[in-house]
């Protein structure tokens, strides 16, 4: 059953002495899907990531990546995927080609190099220059570019556009879905919230050690509060939306229109809307940023 | 592994060189003062004899002083005696530094999600501290053998071999203890620290047990105890040797079991290791 799973964790734990990092966590990647990870700092992302790498233990619970127990057969994992640390640091005496041939050859070289050049040129980065003379974004590019070059099976990158400029974090995110669309499974986690909603089909949110929540993007989105304004040609009895489940009147002008605040689907909304006389509509469509301050304001998933 | 002791060995290019050539000129200079000194054994002899017996032992000739008028003598007295404090500091530094020097920089958490076990990146990048030491050694050894074709200093190449043979052991055994040590303490600076002072302290108790008795019994676990720099020349003691070069390896099993069981830390964390190593090892006999 793991084994056609990218990811399973069951229960995993780990503490740093009194710290609890992780207080059993259960996560389920599907094979071949983009799953984003979120969580403010310090939730737990990074800690999971690395456990799942083996870099270091967890305390107990059950993981396996593509199938395999990472700390049985850490190699088996590594092999198979790609990895983006949250703190990208390298050798800085070597150039980036020197780095990136360094870690080809820990991989036995499977790169092919054309494609390590095109990786390259696709996010505008010089391989001659060396380390110790690169921005800290331009570093997260080689960091980005080592993940992929071997074309993995599983992709866990944490935090792979932070310290990027916008039009990179677009590449990178691009290249993301490149990689899922040639059958890799592609483990991010983040705190940008626009970056999962526009590339993650499930996300699962984290806090203090925990799995609050996991679901698809669009269906997170679609139970979030939403702000609709409505425009009448004529006044209206505006008591007909009032009582309408989880429609609450925010303000009104003249009964010609009305701002609504909606939970959920807006089905019934639209049916009432039908009887009245409705010049124009305006939703905005609710960021992650607003359903995972709902989540956290509001305590959601809290053991 | 293969990759990493070559990338290690990479690294380490400018360490050989420098220590190795600059030690190498230190001996060039002592064979040049041997030469000078020839016919003046006796004025010289006069001038040592009124040196206090402790600071003599510190050159390992306090028994007989007209030893160092001796090639052998002379070459101990003026260099091997001193080479472990000197080249001791260069192991120390590796050895504490072999993993967790990429470790504090952040860079053995991406080292370590590739394809690479830790006894692998254990195992290549103390292969490559070894062969590092050994070159250092050759470069000094032949800086000897270069010096010695235009001088009166006449030792063979392979006599020569001999302390440099143990000089390695103990160097080896150094950098391993302080490989042991950056695996128990917060940071690498703590480590060679550490190592450091017993260099010194073992430098000092095998030098003052020469003149003090009382000495001697804690001598006897003083890893420069076991130096032989003159003692090498005329009866070599592989069983000190081997002792040497098994207590090294001993610490370097130590370090590897300690490297299996702890988590990577990232840039800037640091912990003491023992209670977590206690703990789980209490953790395992409870399941077990």
């Amino acid at each position: 059953m793991s084994g056609d799973l990218g990811i399973l964790t069951q229960g995993m734990r780990k503490s740093y002495g009194r710290i609890r990092a992780l207080r059993g966590i259960d996560l389920e990647v599907r094979r071949g899907e983009i799953f984003g990870f979120l969580g403010p700092n310090g939730a737990g992302k990074t800690t999971a990531i690395r456990c799942l790498l083996d870099l270091i233990r967890r305390d107990s619970g059950t993981a396996r990546v593509l199938g395999i127990d990472p700390h049985k057969d850490p190699v088996a994992v590594r092999t198979r995927t790609g990895y983006l640390p949250g703190e990208m640091q390298l050798d800085e005496n070597l150039t980036g080609e020197q780095q990136l041939h360094f870690l080809n050859d820990l991989r036995g070289g499977m790169a092919d190099w054309s494609f390590v050049r095109q990786l390259a040129d696709r996010l505008e980065l010089d391989l001659r220059r060396p380390i110790r003379n690169l921005s800290k974004g331009n570093k997260i590019k080689i960091g980005v570019v080592q993940a992929l070059m071997h074309r993995p099976e599983l992709l866990m990158l944490d935090e792979p556009t932070f310290g990027l400029d916008p039009l990179m974090q677009q590449e990178v995110l691009r290249l993301l879905k490149e990689a899922r669309a040639e059958g890799a499974t592609v483990f991010f986690s983040s705190h940008v919230l626009s970056e999962v909603q526009a590339t993650a089909e499930r996300v699962a949110f984290i806090r203090k050690g925990l799995i609050v929540e996991v679901a698809e993007t669009e269906s997170l989105i679609a139970r979030a509060v939403r702000r609709t304004h409505i425009y009448f040609r004529q006044p209206v009895d505006l008591g007909v939306l009032a009582h309408l489940q989880g429609v609450t009147i925010l303000s009104r002008d003249d009964s010609r229109s009305v701002v609504l605040q909606v939970e959920g689907e807006m089905d019934g909304l639209i049916k009432a809307l039908a009887s009245l006389p409705v010049s124009d509509l305006e939703t905005e469509r609710p960021s992650l940023e607003d359903v995972f301050l709902a989540y956290y304001e509001g305590g959601g998933g809290e053991a | 592994m293969v990759t990493i002791f070559r990338y290690a060995m990479r690294r380490s290019r400018g360490q050989v060189l420098g220590w190795g050539i600059g030690m190498a000129l230190l001996g060039w200079m002592m064979v040049s003062v041997y030469d000078s000194l020839a016919g003046q054994e006796e004025a010289l002899i006069d001038l040592v004899s009124v040196y206090p017996k402790e600071l003599m032992a510190f050159f390992g000739s306090a028994e007989g002083m007209t030893s160092m008028f001796t090639p052998e003598g002379f070459l101990s007295l003026e260099f091997l005696s001193l080479a472990p404090v000197i080249l001791g500091i260069y192991s120390v530094l590796m050895g504490s530094g072999l993993l967790v020097s990429d470790e504090e920089k952040g860079t053995l958490d991406l080292i370590l999600a590739h394809p690479v076990t830790r006894t692998s990146l254990l195992g290549g990048r103390a292969c490559a501290f070894a062969a590092a030491t050994a070159g250092i050694l050759a470069i000094i050894w032949l800086g000897f053998m270069t010096a010695m074709t235009r001088s009166s200093m006449e030792i063979g190449g392979l006599e020569l071999l001999r302390p440099l043979l143990s000089l390695f052991a103990v160097l080896l055994l150094f950098g391993a203890l302080a490989l042991f040590l950056s695996m128990l303490l917060p940071s690498r600076r703590l480590a060679a620290t550490v190592s450091g002072l017993l260099l010194v302290a073992s430098y000092f108790v095998t030098s003052l047990a020469r003149i003090n008795e009382n000495l001697e019994q804690i001598a006897r676990f003083s890893p420069l105890n076991y130096y032989q720099s003159e003692k090498a020349f005329q009866h070599f003691n592989v069983q000190w040797l081997s002792g040497l070069l098994g207590v090294a390896l001993l610490f370097v099993a130590v370090a590897w079991w300690s490297f299996q069981r702890r988590d990577i830390r990232v840039g800037g964390e640091g912990g003491w290791q023992v209670p977590k190593l206690v703990r789980r090892w209490r953790a395992a006999r409870t399941q077990g």
